[in-house]
């Protein structure tokens, strides 16, 4: 029971954490695309 | 421990996270600033945007401060299932709107707001409609924001209530006035990294220090048998229905979203829209689950107030500079959707206001965008003064929720049949206000064949939430089923209980009576419409300005565009 509630409060900032990380990494891939064609990010 | 008090910061601690906060999102924008801003630009960007800035702002914009402290509330009323009865509805109205999304920007791969979509299908009254409700949406989403400011301020600091909405106001405004959408999505992208670096810290924070799992596991004998219940039914039909009925209705009614649809890369509305699905959905109920903490403590809210909570949370277990990334989690998730309602007005003001009905094919880019900053200038004072003096907003909030649900069908019925017209869209949805009004504010007694009758409308209603939810996704034979079961079962269970629920009554009435008129006078008409004429008349503003001598190139596209 303990181990389930633990599951359940920390696997939310777990898939932040998660999400977090993968948006970085797309944008960091953003702007390496937008400067190879010479564009704006945004 | 029961009763937890509030850290206190000092009058210049709280100016000081205020001025580096906003200071640094000003800073921010200075990289992307261009002398002469283009008005397309200004409203999607330049319809190309990568997955990571798309997902990171539509994440941002749809969290905004009550998130928070309504997933706690639930959390802390509803017990176990409450975070997720808030968080889980919230996330799929973002979900739920991408397949109709995907066909928006099918339609119209220039467009800039969902109005310019009507109008080029309907004309100006359906356009102007959709307009309308957007513009009440944002400027409402606005006060609340710039509430929650005041709020936030006045109970952390010495600093009155109106000091912190000034702020907030003044600060947003500061680095969204010059460059529109584009600096609204790269601010978000760095709102968004803050705090979910601060939710992902807080949240494990908050929890072992108040003991951990086996303190939480303890507490629940403090729970009701309806709290602790998982598949509690008091959390369903009180928190949980009433956002599944507004899933649709957010997302259409919601120019922020549409925006952000027609500025992303095509190729990447769907890994876009899943990821803010998923982050949204992580962030609000991890959130949610300090809630939850404090029920199972015992905590009782400060003064009554549940927006309490979270803050009365973190300064009873974590030491103050938790309480300042706290506060700046509440900053930036108000700014970064306060910027996007600024950036949405401004859209539809320049592109539905101006572009399509005063200058009527002779839009001037330089001049929309004077629209458009000019906009931005008096939401933000009427989001001000509306905040600061907590002005009653309750019948507009009722209007606007019975606004939403009413354009729900047409708007996507407009979008995938071609039988639908400006009659049927335009009567629908004045119909069905009207149809609300008497629910909700109980013009007729509820009570006999009139209770009967509205219960019938609301069955359709919910019918018809269930046909596109399962049509999105799954086509229109499985839609047409699901929604027929959803209809019968809501016939047989609503039948004589409905008229109780007052709100949800309403609001199942709009939606099934604007989908009952919308169908009937649709299918009376002999009109049929060819949606491929929707993208020739929707197009960039700046290029259809180049005279066809100097970008020939262009010179169909603008002819179109006007």
């Amino acid at each position: 029971m303990t181990t389930l509630y633990a599951f359940y409060v920390l696997i939310w900032p777990a898939l932040t954490l998660g999400v977090l990380v993968l948006i970085c990494r797309a944008v960091l891939r953003d702007r390496r695309d937008a400067r190879r064609e010479s564009r704006e990010l945004v | 421990m029961n009763s937890l008090s509030l850290h206190q910061f000092s009058t210049s601690t709280v100016l000081l996270l205020m001025f580096a906060f906003y200071g640094g999102t000003y800073l921010l924008t200075l990289g992307i600033r261009k002398k002469k801003e283009d008005a397309d630009a200004y409203m999607v960007s330049n319809h190309r945007i990568g997955f990571g800035i798309g997902a990171a702002s539509m994440t941002a914009t749809w969290i905004w401060a009550a998130s928070f402290y309504a997933a706690a509330t639930s959390g802390y009323t509803y017990g176990v299932s409450g975070p997720i009865h808030y968080g889980l509805w919230g996330a799929l109205m973002i979900l739920f709107i991408y397949p109709f999304g995907r066909r928006f920007r099918k339609l119209a791969p220039n467009a800039h707001t969902l109005g310019e979509l009507i109008h080029a299908r309907h004309g100006s009254s359906s356009q102007l409609i959709l307009a309308l409700s957007n513009v009440l949406g944002s400027v409402i989403s606005l006060m609340v924001n710039f509430t929650a400011a005041g709020a936030l301020v006045s109970v952390l600091s010495p600093l009155s209530f109106q000091a912190g909405v000034i702020i907030a106001g003044v600060g947003v405004l500061l680095y969204t006035l010059w460059s529109g959408f584009r600096a609204s999505v790269m601010t978000d992208f760095a709102q968004l990294v803050a705090l979910m670096a601060i939710a992902v810290v807080i949240i494990p924070a908050v929890f072992f220090a108040m003991g951990g799992p086996s303190e939480l596991v303890a507490g629940l004998d403090n729970l009701t048998a309806e709290q602790a219940d998982f598949f509690s039914m008091d959390a369903i039909l009180n928190q949980g229905a009433p956002f599944f009925v507004a899933v649709l209705a957010y997302a259409i009614g919601n120019q922020t979203i549409s925006q952000r649809l027609f500025a992303v890369n095509e190729e990447h509305i769907k890994p876009t829209f899943i990821t803010a699905t998923i982050g949204y959905g992580a962030i609000v109920i991890g959130l949610g689950m300090i809630g939850l903490m404090a029920l199972t403590l015992g905590i009782q809210p400060l003064d009554g107030d549940m927006n309490n909570l979270i803050p009365q949370m973190v300064s009873g277990y974590l030491p103050p500079v938790f309480i300042a990334l706290f506060f700046v989690l509440v900053i930036g998730s108000l700014s970064s959707t306060a910027d996007s309602d600024l950036s949405a007005l401004s859209a539809i003001m320049m592109a539905d206001v101006y572009g399509k009905n005063i200058a009527r094919g002779k839009a001037d880019p330089k001049r929309m965008l004077l629209v458009g900053r000019l906009t931005m200038i008096i939401a933000t004072a009427v989001g001000i003064v509306f905040a600061s003096f907590s002005l009653d907003i309750l019948v507009m909030l009722v209007f606007v929720g019975a606004l939403w649900g009413a354009i729900v069908f047409p708007v996507i019925a407009s979008c995938f049949w071609n039988r639908v017209t400006n009659a049927a869209f335009t009567t629908s949805v004045l119909i069905a206000m009207i149809t609300f009004c008497v629910a909700r504010f109980e013009w007729l007694p509820m009570s006999g064949l009139t209770a009967l009758a509205f219960e019938g409308l609301a069955s359709i209603g919910g019918g018809i939430i269930i046909a596109l939810m399962v049509f999105g996704f799954l086509g229109r034979a499985a839609g047409l089923i699901a929604g027929v079961l959803a209809m019968l079962a809501l016939l047989v269970f609503a039948t004589d209980f409905l008229r109780d629920y007052t709100v949800l009554l309403a609001s199942l009435t709009a939606y099934g009576t604007s989908t009952l008129v919308c169908v009937v006078m649709s299918l009376m008409s002999s009109q049929r419409f060819d949606f491929d004429t929707i993208g020739q008349r929707v197009g960039d503003y700046d290029q259809a300005a180049i005279p066809a001598d100097e970008d020939a190139s262009h010179g169909d596209l603008a002819g179109a565009t006007r």
